[in-house]
C-alpha cells in the first residue's frame, strides 16, 4: 500500500518498516518470513513424528518393537509385512475395512443430500417459520451427541425391522443394523452441514436464480441445475469432513452395532487393544490401515478442504 | 411481439410504497426507457413485469393477457440483468441454450438459434468458454444473447450497461439500439443514466419517488419538461433554476429575479398573470446562457452579470460555474470566452428557451414559444 517515493502510513503498521529496512541477505531473511517458515516446519515435524513412528513400527518385527524404540529401525532395519498379514488375514481387519466403508459412504451421502436440499430451502425459499426453524437447526450444533445416546438406544431397541438383504446383514432398522447407524450419523452431522451449506447458498447472487426462473426453470430445476453444481466445492469439503468424522467414529459404532461381524475398523482396533494389551505390532499395522483412506481422501481433495473451510466467508 | 400495460400498479414493502399507482401503456415494438434516480421505483416496475416481485395492487398486461398471477417462465419475456447473471458453471453456448433446453426444444433448433444469436453478437468464437474467461463487454453480450435466443415478446433490460467502462458503454448503447431495430420487439429498459434514455429510447418514462413524472418522446423532455424534477433530471449539465417574482409596472409585466429582469410579451403575460405578485421558478438550460462577446445571433437576450467560480475547458465549449445574487448556476459558453475564476463576466440569457415552474406544485407553467420582449 505504498506509492513509490511516498511513505504512506501502512495498513496495520507492520509491512513498511520491514520492507524498507536495507541490509544483508541474512538480515532480510531474519526480518522477513524466515522465522515464520522455521516455526511452521518445526510444527509440521513435531506433529508428523507420531504418524511416522506408527508407520515405521508397523513394518518391524514384534520382538524388535518390544525391545527398542522405533527410531532404532534406522540403524538396524528389519523390514517385515507380517503385521499387515496378521491383521488382515487373522484379525479380520479386511472385513472391518469393508464394514467401515459400508457405514461411512451412505452416512456421508445421506448428509450431503438432505443438507443441500434443506440449506437451499433455508437460503432461497420463502415459507412460514423459516427463520425459527433455521435457528433451531443451528442451535442443535451445541447439543452434545452423548445426550441422545440413551433415547436413541431405547428407540432402536423398541423398533427393529428385520429383512434379509445383501450387505446389510439381516436387519434394516434398530440396534445392530447399518441403516440405524447411518441415520444416527446423518442426524449428528446435519446441523453443521445445513449451517455450512446455507451460508454458501445464501452468498450466491439472487440474479442467477431469477435469471433461471425467467429462463423457464422450476424450483427443482433451479436447485439441481444451478444451485447444486455451483455448490460442488462446498459439498466436496463437507463430504470430506463428514467422511472423516464417520470413518474415525468409535462411539456410535460401539453403541449401536452389537454384532462384531458388522464392526468397523475403529471398533476392531479397540478390541485389539483390550484383548491383546501388549500386541503393539498388530495395533500399529491396524491403525495405519485405518488411516490410509482418510489420507488418500485428504490428498486427493485438499483443494476443496481449504476452500470449504472458507465457504461463505469470502464472496466467490 | 406484444405491448405492455401497467394499470395503477402499486408495490408496498410494509409501510414503504416503492411504486405508486403506476400507469403506462407501452406499445408493441417500442423502446421504452424507464429512467430515474435510485429508489425511484423503476427497477421495481420492471421486476414486477418480469414476475420477480408480487404486485400489491393494480394490473399488468402483456399483450392482451393479464399476467398478475402468471409465473415468470410463462410470461414470454427475457431479461438482461445488471450483473449479467450468467451461469458460472456453464459454457457460453449452454448459457444461451439453457432456456431453450428447459423448454424441450429440438437439439438442432437450439444449436441453430444459439449460433444465429452468437453470429449477431460476435460471440461465435467464444461459445465454448466459461463466463469467467470473458471480458465485461463479452459477458454483457452473452447476457443479451441469452435473451435473444428465446425470441421473447418483450425484452427487459435492467441497467445492462452500468458495469461497463465509459467507452464500451457508448459502443454497446449503439449495438442495443441496432438490435432493437432489427428485432422489432418491445424493449423495456431501466437506467439511471439520462444520456442512455435520451439516446436509445423511442419513448421515455421518468420516475421519481415511486411516481411516474412524465412519459413521452425524448425531445419533449428537453424542450417541454412537465415539472422541475424532469427539467433538472434530463439534460447534462442540468437546468439552472432562479426564483423570480411576477411584477406589474404600469401596463407591462415583468419577472424580477434579483440578478436580472425579464420583460414579458403579451402572450407570456397571459400565461403568468395569475401569479401577480407571487414567486415562480425560472429555468434556463446551461446552453441557453451565452457570454456576451460570443452570443449567437437570433437569440432574445436578457443581460446578466455574474462572478466566475470555476472554468472548465472542454475544448469545443467551456463550462462556467457562476454566482449571481447568491444563486449558483452553470453556463455552457463559447470556448473563446475569456473568463477567469474570480472575475466578473457579462452574460446573455436567451429567454426564448426560458422555462417557468409553479414553486408549490413544481409543475411547469406552459409558456408560449417565441420572443418575450
Amino acid at each position: 500500500m505504498t506509492v513509490r517515493g511516498l511513505p504512506l502510513p501502512s495498513l496495520g503498521g507492520i509491512s513498511s518498516p520491514l520492507r524498507r529496512a536495507p541490509g544483508t541477505p541474512s538480515g532480510r531473511w531474519l526480518r522477513g518470513r524466515g522465522p515464520l517458515h522455521l516455526t511452521l516446519i518445526a510444527i509440521v515435524i513435531l506433529w508428523s513424528i507420531p504418524t511416522l513412528a506408527l508407520l515405521i513400527s508397523s513394518f518391524r518385527e514384534a520382538t524388535d518393537i518390544n525391545a527398542s524404540g522405533w527410531w532404532n529401525a534406522f540403524k538396524d532395519f528389519n523390514f517385515t509385512l507380517d503385521n499387515y498379514d496378521e491383521v488382515l488375514n487373522q484379525r479380520g481387519m479386511g472385513s472391518a475395512f469393508v464394514n467401515s466403508l459400508i457405514i461411512t459412504v451412505p452416512s456421508t451421502i445421506l448428509v450431503i443430500l438432505v443438507a443441500a436440499a434443506a440449506a437451499y430451502a433455508f437460503a432461497w425459499m420463502r415459507f412460514p417459520g423459516r427463520a425459527l426453524l433455521f435457528i433451531v437447526v443451528v442451535s442443535l450444533l451445541v447439543v452434545p451427541l452423548q445426550m441422545t445416546l440413551i433415547p436413541l438406544q431405547q428407540l432402536y431397541g423398541e423398533v427393529q425391522i428385520d429383512a434379509d438383504l445383501p450387505v446389510l446383514g439381516g436387519r434394516i432398522f434398530g440396534v445392530g443394523s447399518y441403516p440405524g447407524v447411518w441415520l444416527a450419523h446423518a442426524g449428528f452431522g446435519l446441523p453443521f452441514a445445513v449451517y455450512l451449506l446455507r451460508n454458501f447458498f445464501g452468498n450466491l447472487p439472487r440474479d442467477l436464480f431469477e435469471a433461471a426462473y425467467i429462463d423457464g426453470a422450476s424450483d427443482l430445476q433451479v436447485f439441481f441445475r444451478i444451485a447444486l453444481p455451483l455448490a460442488a466445492p462446498a459439498m466436496a469439503s463437507l463430504a470430506i469432513f463428514q467422511f472423516l468424522w464417520v470413518w474415525n467414529d468409535l462411539l456410535i459404532a460401539l453403541i449401536f452395532l452389537g454384532d462384531p461381524d458388522l464392526a468397523p475398523m475403529t471398533l476392531r482396533i479397540n478390541n485389539l487393544v483390550s484383548s491383546f494389551g501388549q500386541n503393539y505390532e498388530v495395533l500399529t499395522a491396524a491403525a495405519f490401515l485405518s488411516m490410509i483412506v482418510p489420507l488418500l481422501i485428504f490428498f486427493a481433495l485438499q483443494r476443496y478442504f481449504v476452500q470449504g473451510i472458507l465457504a461463505g466467508s469470502v464472496k466467490g | 411481439m406484444a405491448g405492455v400495460v401497467f394499470d395503477q400498479v402499486t408495490k408496498r414493502y410494509g409501510e414503504v410504497v416503492a411504486l405508486n399507482e403506476f400507469t403506462l401503456d407501452v406499445e408493441d415494438g417500442e423502446f421504452l426507457v424507464l429512467v430515474g434516480p435510485s429508489g425511484s421505483g423503476k427497477s421495481t416496475a420492471l421486476r414486477m413485469l418480469a414476475g420477480l416481485e408480487d404486485i400489491s395492487s393494480g394490473e399488468i398486461y402483456i399483450g392482451d393477457r393479464l399476467v398478475n398471477d402468471v409465473a415468470p417462465k410463462d410470461r414470454d419475456i427475457a431479461m438482461v440483468f445488471q450483473t449479467y447473471a450468467l451461469y458460472p458453471h456453464m459454457s457460453v453456448f449452454d448459457n444461451m441454450a439453457f432456456g431453450l433446453k428447459l423448454r424441450k426444444q429440438a437439439k438442432a433448433l437450439i444449436r441453430q438459434r444459439v449460433e444465429d444469436a452468437a453470429e449477431i453478437l460476435g460471440l461465435t468464437d467464444l461459445l465454448k468458454r466459461k463466463p469467467r474467461q470473458l471480458s465485461g463487454g463479452q459477458r454483457q453480450r452473452v447476457a443479451l444473447g441469452r435473451a435473444i435466443v428465446r425470441d421473447p415478446t418483450v425484452f427487459l433490460l435492467d441497467e445492462p450497461l452500468s458495469n461497463l467502462d465509459a467507452k464500451l458503454r457508448v459502443q454497446t448503447r449503439a449495438e442495443i439500439s441496432k438490435l432493437h431495430q432489427s428485432l422489432g420487439t418491445t424493449f423495456i429498459y431501466v437506467t439511471h443514466d439520462q444520456v442512455e434514455a435520451m439516446t436509445m429510447a423511442t419513448r421515455i418514462a421518468v420516475m421519481d419517488d415511486g411516481l411516474l413524472q412524465q412519459a413521452g418522446a425524448p425531445e419533449e423532455f428537453y424542450s417541454r419538461p412537465d415539472n422541475m424534477f424532469v427539467a433538472g433530471f434530463i439534460g447534462s449539465p442540468a437546468m439552472n433554476f432562479f426564483d423570480a417574482t411576477v411584477a406589474r409596472t404600469d401596463e407591462t409585466w415583468e419577472l424580477e429575479a434579483g440578478a436580472f429582469r425579464v420583460a414579458l410579451s403579451p402572450e407570456r403575460t397571459a400565461a403568468l398573470k395569475r401569479y401577480d405578485g407571487q414567486r415562480i421558478v425560472l429555468g434556463f438550460r446551461p446552453e441557453h446562457i451565452h457570454s456576451r462577446d460570443y452570443a449567437p445571433s437570433g437569440i432574445t437576450p436578457v443581460p446578466v452579470e455574474a462572478a466566475v467560480d470555476i472554468v472548465e475547458l472542454m475544448g469545443n465549449e467551456s463550462f462556467l460555474h457562476l454566482q449571481a445574487d447568491g444563486i449558483s448556476f452553470l453556463a455552457r459558453v463559447d470556448p473563446r470566452t475569456a473568463a477567469r475564476a474570480g472575475q466578473r463576466i457579462a452574460l446573455l440569457l436567451d429567454i426564448t428557451h426560458m422555462h417557468a415552474f409553479d414553486p408549490e406544485t413544481s409543475a411547469a407553467i406552459a409558456l408560449p414559444d417565441g420572443p418575450a420582449a
